[in-house]
Formats: structure tokens, C-alpha cells, sequence
């Protein structure tokens, strides 16, 4: 196992490491004290994708008893919380394919009509410059959980994995076994859905297409392909 | 528009993330095209709210029986279990020496019960007979959320309604 | 013979220490400390003691503002005011052989909590609203001294 060398301040991958070695010795604190400092950030991450807090709660769970069942085998080449978070993306997204009605897949690309009404923002509409625009954070955090929950899986998975965890794309990458390009490009589609959604919570109406528009982008899509 | 196509997904990106070619492209696109600005704009100021959001509805639910019921799972006894256990041998040490022990501290808290009538600032009011948790809880007044771990109770504050605070 | 002359000294015992219980002074040891969201994580080495109990909470950064020990009998109430300016009051409600009953009050919150712990527990209380994503929290652990 590889460890770091020691600082003036033990890190907290120090500390799990040493967590980790008391767990697999037997001894219980060390693997409650591990449960104890992640459930929550495991549970957000699992409520962010399964979108049911009682699945949640069931994923969370199942997550820490794979990770106890794995200690022998955490060779400690990543760090604890990495591999930990690893093994918690896949229960929740298992998880949630199984329950899933079929759906149609949106693809990752991004197109021109995908950049429609770009200049409309939530927060530029409504607030400008406005030092309200703290207080309408405020509101819209509140808000995120239902905006999220309208999204597709991969594109909540996505935006869960890189603002929870803050993985880079190439972590992304790594973790969802997926190109870099299509890392950003999903990540995009998530974000302009998030904004749709916390539209209709700020009060701005939807911007929707004029058939005439429809009929154009889809030409100039075909055009482009 | 073309550029556009290609510079969107490139928005939000972290430094070093891009390589400095892409880099240097997102930064001329954004100087001349508004709608991307804007675009970035509303990236930027809903940021993290995701985090913030889910991070607060975790925080908010009781995790106590949590890792109880993990370490369940696993196999493992809660430290809990394994300290009624050990009152349970304090209480059969306790049985061996009745003899002596047991009018002793009955007249003990007969006594200790006088002493604070006389002289507590408020009455003690007897509980009923119950199994002591080693935690009791009452809340009054705004919104509060416990959390119990094994060391003892955080009290998290319910999140302000405004931001004054 | 000799068992009754034990007998009566324990009672006298409990006869002169009846008050004493009632009245028991309690070593407490009190802490304010601030939680951040922001900035690098870490934690104060004084309060690495509290590890167990701050690491779930999503504050990420962690320092020590006061640090105090002091005695608290029943109904007596202690005042502690924050670097913000508000104030918060704790006070000892109930005393038990191995357990303890503080009342927590948050004067400009209008909150008031009752918390039971056993010996060796702490309580760790939020005692202001979360501001620029920084938090106070009052810290109370009795007995310090093993006894």
C-alpha cells in the first residue's frame, strides 16, 4: 500500500488510510468511524441520483456493506474516498436502471438549437445586478433538488458526480467510462436543463419554439450531418 | 453559431482543464460573443447549488440509526448494545453484595431525594420508570436537527429563512 | 453488630452528603468554535477530540474561538457571547450519578433545547445561523477528569 509521507498536519487521507488498516484488523471503530464520516456525502450523491430519499438511505447502505466485504482488496492506489465513491456511483446508478421506464436516450452532441435563448438567464432576468441575487441563490437551492429530479439519469449522475465530488473530466471520464468530449458535452446538456427547469421556478416562462423555427434547425441539422 | 457549437461545451470548464489551445479559444469566443458570456454567466452563479442542495437535505435527516444498521450488516455489534451489556455485569456485581449494598443506597436516595426538595432550585420531577437512552432530546422554539453519534449529540440550527443572519 | 454500625454510618453519610448532592458542582469544559464551508479543509488541533462528531457535517474548516472550564451547579445559568455579537445561555437543568441535562438558549433565535448526555458524551450545538458559509457552535463535555 502506498502511503503519503507524513505532514506537520495529518491529512484526511491519512486519517482514512489509518481507519482503513484498524477496519480490516477487525476492529469495528475504525470501520464505524469510516460509515460515520461519509454517509451523508455517499447519501447525497445517492439521493442526487435515485432522486428517492428512502432508495437513498438503501444505497447508501448497501454502498458501505460492498465497501467493508472490499477492504482486503483496497490496495490504497487511489485514495479512500475516491474508491469509495467509485463504488457508490455504481450502486446508485445500478440501482436506478433498474427501476427505470424506458426512455428515449438524449444524445450528448451539442447542436445550434441547443444554444437558443443562450441570452436568458434566470438570475440576468429577473435580478440583473440586482443584490437580491443572494437571496434568489437561497431560493433556488432550495429548488435544485426537484429541478434535478426532472433531468435524465446520466445528465443528474453527471452534474451530481462534479459538484459533490468536484471530479475533473477526465475524472468524469474515468469514473463513467465515457470519452472526455463526452464528458463536456453531457455536462452541458445537464447544466441548460438545470437552467430550463429552475426557469419555471423563478417564475420566467418558457421559451417555446415557433413551428417555423423547428422546421429550420431540424433542416440545418440534417444539412450538418 | 459554428464556433458556438464548438465552444459551449467548453463552458464551465476548470482552469487546466482544457488544453491551452481550447483555453485560449473559450477566452476569445467569450470576449466577442454575448450570448455565450451570458451563457457562462448563468453556469457560474448556479454553480454548486446542486452540492449545496443535496449536501443540506443529508444533513437534515436523522442519521442515527445509520451506521447501526450497517454495522448490523456487516456483523458488528453496536457499542450501545455492548455498553448494556456491560451495566448488566455492574447491576449482578451489585447483587452479590446485597447484603450491604442494597439498604445502603436505598436509604441514599431517600435521603439524596429529601436533599433536593429542600434545597434544589426547582422541584425534581420523578420520571416515570424507563429504559434511559443514553440521549434525550426536547426541542422548543426555531426549527433544530440532531444528530446522534457515538460521541454524543450535534445540534444543527434549521437553515435561516433570510439571510440576515 | 458490626454490620449495623456500618449501616448507621452510611446513612449519617448520606444524611451529610444529601445537600452536596443536591447541589453537586459540575466540571464542565465549554468551547465556542467556528464551522466554514469555505477555504481548505482542516481543524484546529485542539479540536481533533471532536473529529468524530464535525467530519459528517459539511463545514470543512474548523477553529477554535474559546475555550473555557467552569463549574455549573444546578439552575445556575451560564452566558456566553459569540463573535458575532449574539448571545447564547446554557444552563445545568439535571444532574444524575452518570448523566446530565443541559437546557441550550439561543436568545435571538427563540430556541431553547433540552439535551441529556451520558458522562464521557459532549454536546456539540450550532448556536448562530449559517452566515458566508461560517456557522458558531458551542461545545460541552462534563467530567472532564476522569473520576
Amino acid at each position: 500500500m502506498n502511503f503519503r509521507s507524513r505532514q506537520d498536519v495529518p491529512t484526511a487521507e491519512d486519517d482514512d488510510l489509518a481507519l482503513v488498516q484498524r477496519a480490516r484488523s477487525g476492529d469495528a471503530e475504525g470501520f464505524r468511524a469510516l460509515v460515520v464520516r461519509y454517509q451523508r456525502k455517499v447519501y447525497a450523491v445517492a439521493l442526487g441520483i435515485v432522486k428517492d430519499a428512502d432508495l437513498a438511505w438503501d444505497v447508501a447502505q448497501d454502498v458501505f456493506v460492498r465497501v467493508h466485504r472490499g477492504l482486503d482488496g483496497f490496495k490504497g492506489e487511489s485514495a479512500f474516498g475516491t474508491w469509495l465513491f467509485r463504488i457508490a456511483t455504481h450502486v446508485a446508478i445500478d440501482s436506478v436502471r433498474r427501476e427505470r421506464v424506458t426512455q428515449r436516450d438524449d444524445v450528448d452532441d451539442v447542436h445550434e438549437g441547443d444554444l437558443e435563448d443562450a441570452g436568458e438567464g434566470i438570475l440576468s432576468t429577473s435580478l440583473g445586478n440586482d443584490p437580491r441575487e443572494t437571496l434568489l441563490r437561497h431560493e433556488l437551492a432550495a429548488k435544485m433538488e426537484a429541478a434535478l429530479a426532472t433531468l435524465p439519469e446520466k445528465h443528474r449522475t453527471i452534474l451530481v458526480l462534479r459538484e459533490i465530488e468536484g471530479l475533473s473530466y477526465e475524472e468524469l471520464a474515468e469514473r463513467l467510462g465515457i470519452h472526455k468530449g463526452t464528458v463536456m458535452s453531457r455536462l452541458f446538456h445537464a447544466r441548460k436543463k438545470m437552467q430550463a427547469a429552475l426557469r419555471g421556478y423563478a417564475g420566467v416562462p418558457h421559451r417555446t419554439p415557433a413551428p417555423a423555427d423547428v422546421e429550420r434547425r431540424a433542416t440545418e441539422r440534417e444539412v450538418e450531418e | 453559431m459554428r464556433s458556438c457549437v464548438r465552444i459551449a461545451p467548453m463552458i464551465g470548464s476548470r482552469p487546466g482543464e482544457l488544453p491551452a489551445e481550447d483555453a485560449r479559444a473559450l477566452a476569445a469566443h467569450l470576449e466577442t460573443c454575448a450570448a455565450c458570456r451570458a451563457l457562462a454567466a448563468r453556469f457560474e452563479a448556479t454553480d454548486g447549488l446542486v452540492a449545496e442542495a443535496l449536501l443540506a437535505r443529508a444533513n437534515a435527516r436523522d442519521f442515527a440509526p445509520f451506521v447501526d444498521q450497517v454495522m448490523a450488516r456487516v456483523g458488528h455489534r453496536s457499542p450501545r448494545a455492548a455498553a448494556r451489556t456491560d451495566r448488566r455485569s455492574l447491576l449482578d456485581a451489585l447483587r452479590e453484595r446485597w447484603r450491604i449494598a442494597v439498604p445502603a443506597l436505598a436509604a441514599a436516595v431517600v435521603l439524596a431525594a429529601v436533599g433536593t426538595f429542600m434545597y434544589g432550585g426547582e422541584h425534581v420531577v420523578a420520571e416515570p420508570e424507563q429504559r434511559l437512552a443514553s440521549l434525550e432530546v426536547e426541542l422548543s422554539g426555531e426549527g433544530s436537527i440532531v444528530l446522534q453519534t457515538s460521541d454524543g449529540p450535534v445540534v444543527l440550527l434549521a437553515p435561516d429563512d433570510d439571510t440576515g443572519s | 453488630m458490626r454490620r449495623r454500625i456500618a449501616f448507621a454510618c452510611v446513612c449519617l453519610v448520606g444524611i451529610v452528603s444529601a445537600p452536596a448532592l443536591a447541589r453537586a458542582e459540575v466540571p464542565v469544559h465549554i468551547r465556542i468554535i467556528k464551522g466554514s464551508k469555505n477555504g481548505p479543509a482542516k481543524m484546529d488541533d485542539s479540536l481533533l477530540v471532536l473529529k468524530k462528531q464535525l467530519s459528517p457535517l459539511a463545514y470543512v474548516q474548523w477553529t477554535q474561538e474559546t475555550d473555557e472550564k467552569r463549574t455549573m451547579s444546578k439552575g445556575k445559568i451560564e452566558f456566553f457571547k459569540l463573535p458575532n455579537g449574539d448571545d447564547v445561555s446554557l444552563q445545568l437543568r439535571d444532574e444524575q450519578p452518570d448523566k446530565v441535562t443541559f437546557e441550550v438558549v439561543l436568545l435571538a433565535r427563540k430556541t431553547h433545547n433540552k439535551l441529556t448526555v451520558e458522562r464521557g458524551q459532549r454536546i456539540v450545538h450550532q448556536v448562530s445561523g449559517e452566515k458566508d458559509g461560517s456557522a458558531f457552535f458551542l461545545t460541552v463535555i462534563v467530567w472532564p477528569d476522569a473520576r
